[in-house]
This record gives structure tokens, sequence and C-alpha cells, in this order.
């Protein structure tokens, strides 16, 4: 079969179901048209044989957007996906293996943050973490308190807020969407074969009982098996095992002692020996998972570990609901857009779950996809380079930004913690950031392109948080301006104060979400 | 306080209501509760427009002042309009449940509620007055107006047709005050409605109410006239 560089891009065919498969799905079908019929043809083939791979529970406040221009409801997603909202991380234990060691990572950027260095007023308060003084988001999370009000319509906020979903939820909630709505064809299949042009490209994806499925682009979200991008075209996955040690993840789902238990606002992410324990609150259960270094610490100790986490935070032994253990290779394809086949979400690549970013990944290819969809076959060369070297940057800097939550440890109760401080793990450019940092707070400079995975008040809150202090500079400067950062210190603790007075509880406003619905407008 | 009580001829035989419009009595608001089968009588006086309660729900209003507590239709004792208000004219009376019908409630601790003076209940014999009669028919007919309004909400939303808006109101004194919190018809979308949607709007007798509230923002200019009158007149 031949392909001509003219040919028209019309239709895409996605191979994989799950979170990364329906959501791709859908933003590209509600991006382009495909419900009208004068739009991009959208296909996509699960195999009911492949489960998924289970977790996958944390986003960032970009899924706000996302499913806002599928066209879902929010009220219908928080309903059939028992999500809650989340308001950001909370990391336990992660500078000190001591009771009371704790700092957050909100979503909501500090009053003043680009008009003032904060951090230069902070040190003038050492003895306070740098999110409760500078962020009114902390004290709503351990106040309890749900980041809208009853009247507040969809997808807007009081505090900048994401969710905690069910990731299965999700991808059910998002086919019905996309076949009932969006005008995506739902192929209920095993692919047992691919078809392929002279020129190397895919031609078709052959299944059991639907026969050839033809295409001009192919997504892979096939989960880590990577079917297409990985077994088919043979790219590697570049491993960052040398700088993220954890390649091993056990997960539960554990539900509450009763209906009055708190539902957290945040990932709460608690440090372990060689490893990291996530509790992840749902609606109906929670989701908690130890990611630890198979180099450092056994199988066997690792689930003793989370199991002793669940007991201590209210989590009962018979209630322990296991699932499989996932391996994880860390590290990502450079090459994820190869001839006409792109690969989406765990295909990818994957890192430890420490900050979301698979979800959020996940977003940010789906939306550049469906932006910058070429027409035509000889435009997708061009895309494509363009969005490998897009992603190339990003996967590295999730890569820095995870590391950045170790090297600043001061635990040293095992090899675990010290190899992670070992300067041949640590990435030359986050060296160099942290070298800068000791005189300049993380700014735009350093996350100088459009859409970062993270914003530099990301970084500043992991690097204060973790007891980073910046050292004087010889000279002064305006940006360090003691007085202003107080003033914008007040004007958060004021915003904390109006707001734990007007805002209702989570689990009161989650009730309120299911039983009368949020306002459209 | 409130306290309620089904109207009786018996225990309420000789109360008297008064009637004045007056900011003593309670007509100081803001706006008032309306439905779309009032549209029609309001839009030639005053703003339509939706505003939501502490729950996000959604319901028209006849805008009355821009301030909270503060009606700019009350002059005096006199209501300076040709039309008043269902919502406005049925106090101190409300419906209510007697065992399976509805029936006429009354708040005894109204101001409006006196023995000496005032608009009498009833006749001699027990009888309805005919301003009991009257207020009969206003509680039955907003009773019934307001019912419909959560179905005539979710019809408009159904079809994007509710916006929020902001209204920056300089008045003659300079000063700058802004109305906000309220929604009104995005005409817009109005206009951009198919022969089949506008069809099912009409069949659900939704079309004129929704005609009548655009009409009505031609009132906001008179609103603003009224405030500027009233802080001229140190109100």
């Amino acid at each position: 079969m031949r392909q001509g560089v003219d040919q028209p891009i019309k239709h895409v065919v996605i191979l994989g179901g799950g979170s990364a498969g329906w959501l791709t799905a859908a933003v590209l079908a509600a991006e382009h048209n495909t419900a009208s019929g004068s739009g991009l043809r959208i296909t996509l083939i699960e195999s009911p044989e492949v489960a998924t791979v289970g977790v996958g529970e944390g986003t960032w406040p970009t899924m706000r957007d996302t499913l806002r221009r599928t066209g879902v409801s929010e009220t219908d997603f928080i309903r059939e996906c028992d999500a809650a909202f989340k308001q950001g991380s909370k990391f336990v234990r992660w500078r000190e293996e001591v009771d009371g060691d704790y700092y957050h990572h909100p979503f909501v950027l500090p009053p003043g943050f680009l008009e003032t260095h904060l951090a230069a007023g902070w040190m003038a308060h050492p003895d306070v973490p740098f999110s409760m003084l500078t962020c009114f988001q902390a004290h709503l999370c351990e106040a309890g308190k749900a980041p809208k009000q009853f009247a507040t319509p969809e997808w807007a906020a009081v505090a900048n807020y994401s969710y905690h979903l069910d990731a299965a939820k999700l991808g059910v909630f998002m086919r019905k969407h996309c076949v009932e709505k969006l005008g995506v064809r739902h192929v209920a299949d095993h692919m047992v074969g691919i078809d392929t042009h002279d020129n190397g490209d895919i031609a078709a994806l052959r299944t059991r009982e639907h026969g050839a499925i033809a295409g001009d682009l192919f997504v892979d979200c096939s989960g880590m098996r990577a079917l297409l991008i990985g077994q088919h075209y043979g790219i590697e996955i570049e491993s960052q095992k040398d700088v993220l040690f954890n390649d091993r993840a056990i997960a539960t789902r554990v539900p509450y002692a009763d209906r009055t238990v708190e539902i957290a606002c945040q990932t709460i992410s608690t440090a372990q020996e060689a490893g990291w324990i996530w509790d992840i609150g749902l609606q109906s259960r929670r989701g908690i998972g130890h990611v630890y270094s198979s180099a450092h610490t056994s199988d066997e100790a690792a689930e003793a570990a989370l199991r002793r986490y669940i007991v201590a935070t209210g989590g009962r032994e018979q209630d322990i609901d296991t699932l499989p253990k996932i391996m994880i290779r860390p590290g990502f394809r450079r090459g994820g857009w190869h001839r006409n086949c792109v690969a989406i979400g765990l295909s990818s690549g994957f890192m430890e779950p420490l900050e979301a970013s698979s979800l959020a990944m996940v977003e940010l290819a789906a939306g550049m996809l469906a932006d910058q969809m070429p027409a035509t076959r000889a435009a997708m060369d061009i895309v494509s380079r363009r969005y490998n070297d897009t992603f190339s940057y990003r996967w590295d800097r999730i890569v820095d930004f995870l590391k950045l939550h170790y090297v600043l440890s001061k635990r040293d109760d095992s090899e675990y913690w010290r190899d992670n401080r070992r300067p041949e793990t640590i990435p030359g450019r986050l060296r160099e950031l942290l070298e800068l940092w000791r005189h300049q707070p993380p700014s735009r400079y350093d996350l100088n392109r459009v859409e970062e995975v993270f914003p530099s008040a990301s970084y500043q809150f992991i690097l204060y948080g973790m007891g980073f202090m910046p050292g004087e500079r010889p000279t002064t400067r305006r940006m360090d301006d003691v007085a202003r950062a107080e003033g914008f210190f007040r004007e958060s603790a004021e915003m904390a104060r109006r707001m734990l007075a007007a805002l209702p509880g989570h689990r009161e406003m989650l009730d309120h979400v299911n039983t009368r619905g949020m306002p459209r407008i | 306080m409130t306290r309620h009580a089904q109207l009786n001829n018996i225990d309420h035989k000789d109360l008297r209501i008064d009637t004045r419009r007056s900011a003593t009595l309670g007509d100081d608001v803001a706006f008032a509760a309306t439905f779309p089968a009032e549209f029609r009588d309001l839009q030639a006086y005053y703003p339509i427009v939706f505003r939501k309660d502490a729950n996000g729900t959604l319901s028209p209003v006849a805008l009355l002042g821009f301030q909270e507590g503060h009606n700019l239709f009350l002059d005096g004792e006199r209501w300076d309009a040709a039309y008043l208000p269902l919502a406005i004219e049925r106090n101190p009376f409300l419906i209510g449940r007697g065992g399976e019908e509805v029936t006429v409630h009354i708040d005894l601790d109204s101001p409006r509620v006196r023995n000496d003076a005032g608009e009498p209940l009833f006749r001699e014999h027990g009888g309805n007055t005919e301003y009991l009669d009257r207020i009969a028919s206003v509680l039955l007919t907003l009773h019934n107006g307001l019912q419909r309004v959560p179905a005539f909400i979710d019809a408009l939303l159904a079809r994007e047709l509710l916006e929020s808006f902001v209204l920056d109101i300089e008045l003659d004194d300079g000063s700058v005050n802004r109305l906000a919190g309220y929604y009104t018809i995005n005409e817009d979308r109005l206009r951009a409605l198919d022969a089949a949607a506008l069809g099912e709007l009409h069949a659900a007798g939704y079309l004129e109410p929704v005609f009548m509230a655009v009409a009505s923002a031609s009132n906001f200019r008179d609103l603003i006239e009224r405030m500027n009158r009233s802080r001229a007149g140190g109100r």
C-alpha cells in the first residue's frame, strides 16, 4: 500500500481505552467536530480482554478546563467518577523522619508572587512554613474546606482546584460521552495484527471480529505494553532509573470507617524507608499505595509498611483490597511520535506518581494533538518533530521536579535517602538551578516555555517546603522587599480568614453536588 | 419575627391590613420574586433579571433598586409605578397548607396587621371582603406562577440563554457603582436559536416571557434616573 504526502488526515484510530484513550478521544472529537460528520473521524479500539492499570487518581487544575471543553457536566463527572476535590499535595516526613514534619504544595498562586520575592519576606519568619505564610489554600486544606461554594458555577473555583477520581470510572464516563455525544466509534475488540504501508507507516490495525481498521493517524494508548510505539516500532524507553529509583508499586483500595470520616483535601504523600506512600481520598473510599525501590527494600517489607500505614490512618486490615503489583520502568520515549503513530499515556512513559504528572501529560498531549492536528501526511512530519521536542523537554522537567523532592531531604535512616542525594543521581540542569536558587527564587526564567508542566510557583513550594534556605546576595535588590512581602502575607491571612468562614466543608460540598448538583452558570 | 396562621373568620374577624406602601411596613426591598406569566405586566416598569440563592438556584426577579434594602419605587407612602408586583401586593399574606388544600395564611407579626385602621378582611356576617378575595386571587396566581419557575429556568439553562452580567453605573454626582451578581437573557444565543428551538420554547409558553425580559432591559435607564433623583433628594 502506498502513502502519498498529500494524503489528507481524516481518520484517527486510537488503540486502547482507559483514561488516556477516552480522554484523548473526547478532546479530539470535541475540537474536530467529529459528531457533525464533516470533521475528523475517530475510532477507538478497546480490548475486552485487557484490564486498565487500575490506578491514576490524581490530577492538576488543567483537568477542569480539559473536561469542560469536551462538553461534559462537572456535576455528572463528580457523581459518576466518585470524584473529590484536590487542592494540592501534602508531603509528610520528606525532610526528616520525625512526627510533625510536613509541608504543603497548594495550587493557588500566592498573592504577590509575581510582584516580589516572597521568600525574602519568609526569611523573617523561619519557623512558619512557607506555604502557610504565603498561601491561604494551605489553611483551607488543614481545615477540611471545599474549594468552592454551593452557588459557585460548574468549573469555577473560589480556590484553584483539581480532582481525585476513580480512573476506571473516568474511562467509562468519557466513553459514554464520546459515543453518545461526540460521535466517536467504539470498537470493542482485540487487536491481532498490524498492516503497514511500504514506507513504514501503519495502514491498519487488524482486529479479531471487525477486520482491519484503517486510519491515517494512530494513537497508542495501550498502556505500558505500548503495542504500537514500543513493540511494533521498537522506540526505546530512555530509563531514568539512575535518577528516580522507584520501580515497583503496590496499590490498594480502602473504604472509610463510616460516612463521617473526613475526606482529605489533598494528595497525602508520606515518605518511607525506601519510597513513599500515596493516600488519595475519593468519595467512597481511599486509594492508598506504596511506590518503592526494589534495590533498597523487599516486596514483603514494602507491603508490611503499607499495611501499617493503612491501619495507622483509620483503615482496617480486613477491608484492604489489594490490586496487582505494578512494575515501573521509570523513563520515557523521546520519540513518542513516530511516523503516523503517537503514544499518549503510559505508552509514552511513566515516572512515579509523586506529582500526578501522568494524567496532566495526557491532557497536554491530547491538547497539543488536537490543536496541531496535521491536515496532511506531509504536515505530520513537521508537527511530530515539534511534538517530540516539546514533550522531550516536558519529560526532562518532570524528572527535575520529582528529583527536587528528594535532593534536599535530611533523612539519613536508609541507603535509599543517602543514595538519592549522591551527585551522580542529580541531573545537571537541576544542579545548576539549585545553584542559582541560592540567590534568586525559582521564576519564569527557569521555566521559560509556554505551557510548562509545573509552574515556577510549584518549584518554590517544594524548594522552601523542603527547608531550602536562600543565602544572602552580596548586594541588595528591589525585588527582595521584606516589607512588601509582609503586606502580601497579611493579605493571604485575611483571605484565609474570609474563606474559612465562607466555604463549606469538603464532604458537605460533595454531598450537595450529589443531591442538588452545581449550577451551570 | 414571623408568626403564621391559617386565616379564618373567627380568630381574625376584626383584623385590618395597612396597605400603604412604605419602608416601615417592609417594602424597602431591592427585588421582588416573579414568574414568567407576570413578565408582561412587569416589563413596562422594571428590569427583569435573574438571581441565585445560597444553593446556586436561579430565579427571576423584578429589580427595584441597585442596593440591598433600597427600593427606588417607594415615594413616601406611594408606589411610584402603575403596576405593583404581586410578590409585594400579597404582603402580609402567604399560601399555606390547610390539610389537603392550599389556603390563605397570614403573618400575624407583620406591622401591617392592625386592629384599628386599614382594610378589613371579613364582612359583618363572616364573608370575605373584596380586598380578601383579591388577596386570595393574588396568592393563587403567585403560587401557580412560582411553581412553573424551575422548569422555565431549566429550559433557559439547557439552551444557554442565561448569562451573568455586571452593570457599571455612573451617577450624576460622579460616583460609580457596580451592580453584580445578577443574570440576564443572553441575546446573542437567543438570536441564534433555530426554528426548532424557538418552536419548542413557544410550545412550552416560554417564548413570550423571554422576549418580555429582553424588552424590560430598557428600564435600567429609568432605574438609574430614579437613583440620581434619590441621591439628589438625599434618600
